[in-house]
C-alpha cells in the first residue's frame, strides 16, 4: 500500500544544501563561509563558501560528521571541527587534509596532556598561529599548537562551553551555555568580566558571544530565542528577535558593521541583519528531507526498509554524538518491535513527519518498554512552522507522554495533543538520551 | 456528607461566583439547543459529578428535566463509583442511559485482559479501529489501552450522540488538567466527520482550577465518591487509577504543585531535567 504523502522529501547528503547552518564568517573576498551540520540522519554536514548572489564556490564534505565550525585561516586553508568525530582538521582549498587531530600523540589522537578532543564545537586561528578550541564534552576551552601541544586551557566551573572568541587584548570570551553565562577570562584565568546570573530568564543557552568595537558585547542567546547587546556595565542595549522561535547559533560581526548570523535546526538560512533589524542579505536553500504523510503510517512497523529501518520512519542520529543504533525486540509477539539502544549523554530518535491541522486535537497511544535508561525516554510531538522551524523553545515544552527512567514493562501510553498556532506539521518521535534501551510497539493517533 | 474543609466566607463568595459562571455557561446553551437535544456526560468522578451538580441548578431554576446523561461502562469500575452513581441517580432524578460496547465486551467474554479478535467485532468496531490507526490482528481488553480507550468510551460517546440526536453535549473538562485543553473553549462545534456525528461540546466547568473544584465541593456541601477520601485525586479505570497519597483525601494533597493525573511511576522533574541538558533541541 503507498501511503499518501502531503509533502514530499528530498534526497539526503546532496551537496551544497544547507540543512543545519551552525557557524558563519564574512570572508575579506565578500563570500561568506557556512558550517553545515548535516539533515536529521546524519547526511550532509559539510563546509560551504558561498558568494554574495548565492552560488557555492567552494565546499568540503568528505567524511565530516555534524561538523559545527569552519573557519578560513591567514593561510587560506580552513579548520574545521568535525564534532561527531571528535576531530579538528585543517584542510587545504584543494581539499587536502594538512593537518587531522587523529594524527596527534602518534597517530591515536591523544593532545600533550593525554586528552582527547571531545566533540569540539568551536576553533579559532590566533595570532601565533596557534587554535583556540572550544572542547564541549570536556568542559574546556584549550590552547594547542598545530601538533597537538596544550599551550594554555580554561576548565574552570564551565558545562558545555560552545565558543570561545580570542579578543585583541588577549582575553578569551566563552560561553558557557548549560552555564547560561557569559565570561571573559585573562591569560591568568581570571574572570574579568560575566554577565548572566545562570537563570535562563537571563540569558538561555547562549552559543556565541563577541565583543564590539564599541566595548559592548553581543551575545547569541539561543534558547530565549534572541541575539542581545550587552554594556561593561551589564545593561541589555540592544535586541534582535523574529516572530519565530529562531535558535540563533552563532552571530558574526562583518566589517561594516552587520551582524551574520547562523539560523539553525529551526530555520536553516544564514541571515545578515543591520542595528535596524532588517535583513539585509539570506542564504537558505534547504529542502526537507524526510516526507510529510498525510497520517500516522506503519504505526505498527510491519514493514520494513532493506536496510531494516520501519518503512516511512527516519532514525534521526543528528544528535547522537556518534553513539546508538536501531534495535529489535525479536521475541515480541506477534511480531518483532523496534527499539532505541543508546550509550551517551546525547539523544537518538525515532521519528515521523505527519499533516496535523491547526486547532485540532489529537490522541496518540503507544506502548512503551524500557531498560535500564539513565536519562529519559518517552513518545513526544514536535511541531514545525511554515520555515520548518520547532515551535517550541526546549524538547521539554514538547507534548509528550510519560518520561521513562529505569527499567519499566509495557507501559500504555495515551496522551492529548491541541495543534498549536502556526503549526505546518507534527514530528512524532520516540526519544531517548543519556543511555538505555526502548522499545516501543502499536502506535495510533487520531483526531478527537 | 460534605468535605471537611475549613473555606472562609470570602473563599465561599468567589466559589459561587465560579459556579455563576458556568450556570451562564448552561443557560447559553439552553438558549442554543431544545433540552432534548442536548446530552451529559457522567462518570461518576469529581469534575462531571459537579458538571451535573451545576446543571441541575439550572435546570431546576427553569423547572425543566435533566438533559439525559450517559455514563460509560468499561467493564472494569470501582464498586465505590457504581454505588455512588446509583445513590446519586435516585437523588437527583438523573435520566441514566449506562452505555457499554457490547459487541467488544463479547468477544472479550466479559473478562479483563482477555484477547480480543479484531475478526470477531461488528464492521463498525473494525472500521473504527482502521480510523485510529490500529492494524493488528488482536489486542487485549484494557479500557486504558489505545485500542481499548477508543472503543470502549470514543465509540460509545459517538454512538450516544447518534441514537439519541444529541445536538449539544456538556463535558466536565477544565483547563487545568491536562496541557492539551489550555485553549479548548466553552463551546467547541465538531463537524462531521467518518464516524462522528456533527456535535457542539459544552464545558461549563472549564475555568476551575483542581483547588477551586473542592473548596466549591466543600462550600456548597456537593456529594463526592468517597475514594477521594482515600487519597485518588484522578479516578480511571479501576485497575489502572492510582492513589496519589495513600489516606489523604484529595483536597489535603499538594494540589497546586503536583501532578493530578495520578501515581507517576517515573521522577518526572529529575528525567525533564537531564532532557533539557540536550540543548540542540
Amino acid at each position: 500500500m503507498n501511503p499518501e504523502i502531503v509533502g514530499p522529501g528530498c534526497p539526503r547528503g546532496i551537496p551544497g544544501h544547507v540543512e543545519m547552518p551552525l557557524a558563519v564568517e564574512r570572508l575579506p573576498n565578500g563570500n561568506t563561509l557556512i558550517a553545515d551540520a548535516g539533515d536529521e540522519a546524519g547526511f550532509g554536514s559539510e563546509i560551504v563558501e558561498v558568494d554574495p548572489v548565492g552560488n557555492i564556490v567552494w565546499d568540503y564534505n568528505e567524511g565530516l560528521r555534524f561538523a559545527h565550525s569552519g573557519r578560513r585561516l591567514r593561510n587560506g586553508n580552513t579548520l574545521i571541527t568535525d564534532t561527531s568525530n571528535n576531530r579538528l582538521i585543517e584542510v587545504t582549498p584543494v581539499k587536502k587534509i594538512v593537518i587531522s587531530s587523529d594524527e596527534w600523540g602518534g597517530g591515536i589522537g591523544k593532545l600533550s596532556d593525554g586528552s582527547h578532543l571531545h566533540y569540539p564545537n568551536e576553533a579559532f586561528e590566533l595570532e601565533d598561529g596557534t587554535f583556540l578550541v572550544t572542547d564541549r564534552n570536556n568542559d574546556r576551552c584549550i590552547q594547542v599548537d598545530r601538533k597537538g601541544h596544550v599551550i594554555w586551557l580554561y576548565d574552570k566551573e564551565i558545562k558545555h562551553p560552545h565558543n570561545a572568541d580570542p579578543l585583541p587584548n588577549g582575553n578569551i570570551l566563552i560561553s558557557d551555555s548549560d552555564g547560561n553565562r557569559i565570561l571573559e577570562v585573562n591569560r591568568k584565568k581570571e574572570i574579568v568580566w560575566s554577565y548572566g546570573d545562570g537563570s535562563p530568564k537571563t540569558l538561555w543557552w547562549p552559543r556565541s558571544a563577541i565583543r564590539l568595537e564599541n566595548g559592548n558585547t553581543l551575545i547569541t542567546d539561543s534558547k530565549n530565542h534572541r541575539i542581545i547587546e550587552v554594556s561593561p556595565d551589564g545593561k541589555t542595549i540592544w535586541k534582535f528577535q523574529t516572530e519565530h522561535v529562531d535558535k540563533f547559533y552563532i552571530t558574526h560581526v562583518t566589517k561594516e558593521g552587520t551582524f551574520l548570523i547562523a539560523c539553525t535546526d529551526g530555520h536553516h538560512q544564514v541571515i545578515e541583519i543591520d542595528r535596524t533589524g532588517n535583513i539585509v542579505w539570506l542564504f537558505r536553500n534547504y529542502r526537507r528531507p524526510a516526507p510529510v504523510y498525510a497520517r500516522l503510517t506503519n504505526g505498527f512497523f510491519k514493514e520494513l526498509e532493506e536496510n531494516g529501518i520501519p518503512k516511512y520512519w527516519v532514525l534521526a542520529t543528528r544528535l547522537s554524538e556518534g553513539g546508538g543504533r536501531l534495535i529489535w525486540d525479536e521475541d515480541n509477539k506477534p511480531y518483532p518491535c523496534p527499539g532505541l539502544e543508546y550509550d551517551r549523554p546525547g539523544a537518538l530518535f525515532l521519528q515521523q513527519n505527519i499533516a496535523a491541522k491547526v486547532g485540532e486535537t489529537y490522541r496518540l497511544g503507544a506502548e512503551i518498554k524500557t531498560i535500564d535508561v539513565k536519562g529519559a525516554a518517552c513518545l513526544h510531538i514536535d511541531f514545525y512552522d511554515d520555515f520548518g522551524g520547532s515551535l517550541y523553545r526546549d524538547i521539554t515544552e514538547m507534548p509528550s507522554g510519560e518520561y521513562f527512567t529505569g527499567t519499566n514493562d509495557w507501559t500504555h501510553e495515551i496522551f492529548e495533543v491541541k495543534v498549536p498556532p502556526k503549526s505546518t506539521f507534527a514530528q512524532l518521535r520516540l526519544a531517548i538520551n543519556h543511555s538505555g534501551k526502548v522499545f516501543i510497539r502499536n502506535i495510533m493517533m487520531n483526531k478527537i | 456528607m460534605a468535605i471537611d474543609k475549613e473555606i472562609s466566607e470570602k473563599r465561599k463568595r468567589q466559589c459561587s461566583k465560579l459556579v455563576e459562571i458556568s450556570k451562564e455557561i448552561v443557560r447559553e446553551a439552553l438558549e442554543k439547543f431544545k433540552p432534548e437535544e442536548l446530552g451529559i456526560t457522567w462518570t461518576g468522578g469529581k469534575d462531571s459529578t459537579l458538571t451535573l451538580w451545576i446543571i441541575r441548578q439550572v435546570c431546576q431554576e427553569k423547572e425543566i428535566p435533566l438533559p439525559k446523561t450517559m455514563i460509560i461502562g468499561e467493564g472494569d469500575e470501582f464498586e465505590e463509583i457504581e454505588e455512588f452513581v446509583e445513590r446519586i441517580k435516585k437523588e437527583w432524578n438523573v435520566p441514566l442511559e449506562v452505555c457499554r460496547n457490547e459487541d467488544v465486551l463479547k468477544a472479550a467474554n466479559y473478562t479483563l485482559n482477555a484477547v480480543v479478535k479484531v475478526k470477531e467485532l461488528s464492521e463498525r468496531n473494525r472500521a473504527e479501529l482502521q480510523r485510529i490507526g490500529f492494524d493488528d490482528d488482536e489486542f487485549p481488553f484494557e479500557a486504558e489501552s489505545y485500542a481499548g480507550n477508543h472503543l470502549m468510551k470514543t465509540v460509545v460517546f459517538n454512538q450516544f450522540l447518534e441514537r439519541n440526536k444529541i445536538k449539544g453535549i456538556f463535558q466536565g473538562l477544565r483547563w487545568d488538567e491536562h496541557p492539551a485543553r489550555f485553549d479548548d473553549p466553552y463551546f467547541e462545534f465538531k463537524a462531521s466527520g467518518n464516524l462522528v456525528p456533527e456535535h457542539t461540546r459544552i464545558r461549563p466547568i472549564l475555568h476551575f482550577t483542581e483547588k477551586d473544584l473542592w473548596d466549591t465541593y466543600a462550600s456548597l456541601k456537593i456529594p463526592y465518591c468517597r475514594l477521594y477520601e482515600r487519597g485518588y485525586r484522578s479516578l480511571g479505570a479501576k485497575t489502572t487509577s492510582q492513589i496519589s497519597m495513600e489516606g489523604v483525601p484529595a483536597w489535603k494533597q499538594d494540589i497546586e504543585n503536583t501532578e493530578e493525573r495520578a501515581g507517576r511511576r517515573q521522577d518526572k522533574e529529575k528525567a525533564m531535567e537531564r532532557m533539557r541538558k540536550l540543548g540542540y533541541m
